[in-house]
């Protein structure tokens, strides 16, 4: 019994997921994002129906297992952009450690400067993290895995969206600040973003999105350390 | 038959997955598990002792699927409804503002970085981008 309701949320997800971005292929727009729609819609349905997170994640569990090949598999691009890191190494490996930091410090000095509780605080410390990787940042300080992907997704629409304004009002001319800022700030987001702004920009972004991910856990601990010792 | 090549892939990714987890508790490190395996892919990746083909079409599928993978996980925000009204949307400020403010300060510290670095050994130039509409 319990292998078919959680099969059936399996299909219910794939589906709903598969369906929306179909209509993002159609009318590209940001707000269609399937990340975001997809999501919307399963809540919606979970609620309607009066069906539990609990129950839902029986079957949500199996994919939420593919998370951490889905964070392995991120080598891959690394690989095949190892030339744009070599050539760039201090320039990517600075650019987001100082972001990186300035990132998680600022959210963290703000939520509580405005008195919201430590299971926020430390939820918004892996924002500009990609997904997958900061979930379990974010469970692993004793965070919370699903404000923290809200956060993670808010923090992408901002470069998105933000990030020509960004980039015109604070004078960011140079490609490679282009790329390495909206990865940093807007990992996978930014990085469709930074499309717009020429290949350079692309391949530096993605770059510094992985490097992000894999610095951003290493400081990520000793940030949080930092904050509450 | 390509679906078959891509599953296989997909298990050779969660064997490095735990793998990584593995050394994770072995070494109690501080990085989650699948950091370490994507650490120890890249490696193994750079040294050819992984050929790029065994891992390719596996990463690619999953790439292209990735959003999909985190709905599980975003839904869980069906317990935490009110971030989206009274004071719960002031951390959406709060997120925005420290967003605008790390894409700044990493932009600037990239082209401060790579402009000394231009300057003491001239090496890679700095690409300036015409701002749009300004050839029209």
């Amino acid at each position: 019994m319990n292998i078919l309701l959680a099969a059936g949320f399996v299909l219910m997800n794939v589906g709903i997921y598969l369906f929306m971005s179909m209509l993002y292929k159609r009318f590209r727009l940001p707000v269609l994002l399937p990340a975001l729609t997809a999501t919307f819609t399963v809540v919606v349905l979970l609620l309607g129906f009066n069906i539990s997170y609990d129950t839902y994640m029986i079957g949500g569990e199996w994919i939420n297992r593919l998370l951490g090949p889905a964070v392995v598999s991120l080598a891959y691009p690394l690989y095949k952009q190892r030339h744009v890191l070599w050539q760039n190494l201090p320039a990517i490996l600075g650019g987001t450690v100082i972001g990186l930091l300035v990132g998680m410090f600022s959210g963290m000095l703000m939520a509580v400067g405005l008195g919201f509780s430590k299971l926020y605080v430390l939820s918004i410390l892996p924002k500009s993290i990609t997904t997958a990787v900061a979930i379990q940042i974010s469970s692993n300080l004793g965070g919370d895995s699903s404000l923290t992907s809200v956060f993670v997704m808010i923090a992408g629409f901002t470069g998105a969206i933000g990030g020509p304004y960004i980039i015109k009002l604070f004078r960011i001319r140079s490609e490679s600040g282009i790329g390495i800022g909206l990865g940093t700030a807007s990992h996978a987001l930014g990085t469709a973003k930074a499309l717009e702004y020429g290949e350079q920009s692309v391949s530096m972004s993605s770059v510094a999105m992985t490097v992000c991910a894999i610095v951003g856990s290493i400081v990520g601990p000793i940030v949080s350390w930092i904050m509450y010792h | 038959m390509k679906i078959i090549r891509i599953i296989a892939q997909v298990a050779v990714l969660y064997i490095f997955f735990l793998a990584g987890d593995y050394l994770q508790k072995l070494m109690h490190l501080p990085v989650p598990g699948s950091i370490v395996g994507l650490l120890l892919l890249f490696i193994l990746l750079l040294f050819k002792i992984v050929p790029v083909k065994l891992i390719e079409d596996g990463s690619l599928f999953i790439l292209a699927y990735l959003p999909m993978f985190f709905i599980p996980a975003t839904a869980g925000i069906m317990n935490h409804l009110d971030i989206f009204s009274g004071r719960g949307l002031m951390m959406i400020g709060i997120l925005v503002a420290s967003s605008v403010l790390t894409m700044v300060v990493t932009a600037h510290a990239t082209e401060w970085i790579t402009v000394r670095r231009t300057g003491s050994r001239s090496r890679s130039k700095i690409t300036v981008v015409r701002e749009k509409g300004s050839e029209a």
